[in-house]
């Protein structure tokens, strides 16, 4: 104490007891709370769910993350892309296909016939292309384009 | 070691016994854990979480415990432990340097509702407060619990002569601070 005094005298002059206090009965209740958290740790803990469900799980989610992706993917291309592209590319195939199978199916003397019959048809008389005119374009048309010319 | 550390630990051995032979070391020993763990964390609800945290580990290991040193070293060494890691969490949590608690340690001595000190026992905590670690350790256990060097040194597995150095070095600083905060 007489160390103290003399190697610390501003410290010394304090006296020396306890500034902390607790609650009411703390030490009363310490035993009953612990035994309680004792016994929570001690219990065993909650199972994990098993089963199908447990074992697709990983399984499911990544089939879910694809469908994500394809909608992501695929829902936007066919609503930015214009529609006409894809209508006309759809005609066109069937159109190909459905004239290819006509073609398969008919022999060599009817297809030369048939080529015959649509070149005699493109060969237009003077009197089926009058008809054509008149029936198109008016006097005043017809008659705009040959002043022009 | 005293007869009841004796009757306690050769319970605590026996499998029917050991609930009620624990129980007995808790009632025999909480107070005097509790203020020593308290002095380190300042604040009641940390201190009465490291308690807990104290006897849980007790309880964990009681099997080894080898007898080689007193009940009353075992237990005060656990709780210095767990004191230390519970401040080193608080430091990381945050963010604070690694060497200094002082911030956390001062916020948590002016919100503690139980602290019941004069304005000159809050500067005495200031002073302690910033000091390192093992100096405040050590001035706790040897100014306030009049903790033998010996004990000391078996409890922080550390020399006497390093003990009273640190001692030493902790009562310096607090005079020091004392007198440079008037």
């Amino acid at each position: 104490m007489d160390e103290l005094k003399n190697n610390a005298p501003k410290l010394s002059e304090i006296t020396k007891e306890n500034p902390f206090g607790t609650p009411n009965h703390y030490f009363d209740d310490f035993s009953a709370r612990l035994q309680v958290r004792m016994e929570a740790e001690a219990a065993p803990s909650v199972p994990r769910r098993s089963g199908i469900i447990h074992l697709l799980k990983p399984a499911l989610g990544l089939a879910a993350s694809f469908a994500l992706i394809m909608m992501l993917v695929y829902v936007p291309l066919r609503i930015f892309t214009p529609d006409k592209i894809n209508q006309v590319a759809e005609v066109t195939d069937t159109t190909d296909t459905n004239f290819l199978n006509i073609i398969e199916k008919i022999d060599e003397a009817t297809f030369v016939a048939l080529l015959n019959d649509s070149e005699s048809e493109n060969d237009l008389t003077d009197d089926d292309l009058a008809l054509y005119v008149s029936a198109n374009f008016s006097d005043y048309e017809l008659f705009e384009n040959l002043t022009s010319n | 070691m005293s007869d009841n550390d004796q009757h306690i630990i050769a319970d605590l051995k026996d499998e029917n016994k050991r609930n009620l032979a624990f129980h007995m070391l808790v009632k025999t020993y909480q107070e005097r854990l509790y203020w020593h763990i308290r002095k380190m964390v300042l604040n009641h609800d940390d201190a009465d979480d490291v308690l807990q945290n104290t006897f849980m580990k007790v309880w964990r290991n009681i099997d080894t415990f080898r007898e080689e040193s007193s009940l009353f070293t075992w237990l005060y060494r656990i709780a210095t432990n767990e004191s230390i890691t519970f401040l080193n969490s608080k430091k990381k949590k945050n963010l604070l340097p690694l060497n200094d608690e002082s911030e956390y340690l001062l916020e948590n001595l002016m919100s503690d509702p139980y602290f019941e000190g004069d304005r000159i026992q809050m500067k005495l905590q200031e002073a302690i407060v910033r000091l390192p670690e093992k100096q405040r350790l050590v001035f706790n256990m040897k100014y306030f619990d009049e903790m033998k060097y010996d004990d000391m040194a078996e409890i922080l597995n550390t020399s006497v002569g390093a003990l009273k150095a640190s001692y030493h070095h902790a009562v310096k600083k607090v005079e020091d601070y004392l007198k440079n905060n008037e």
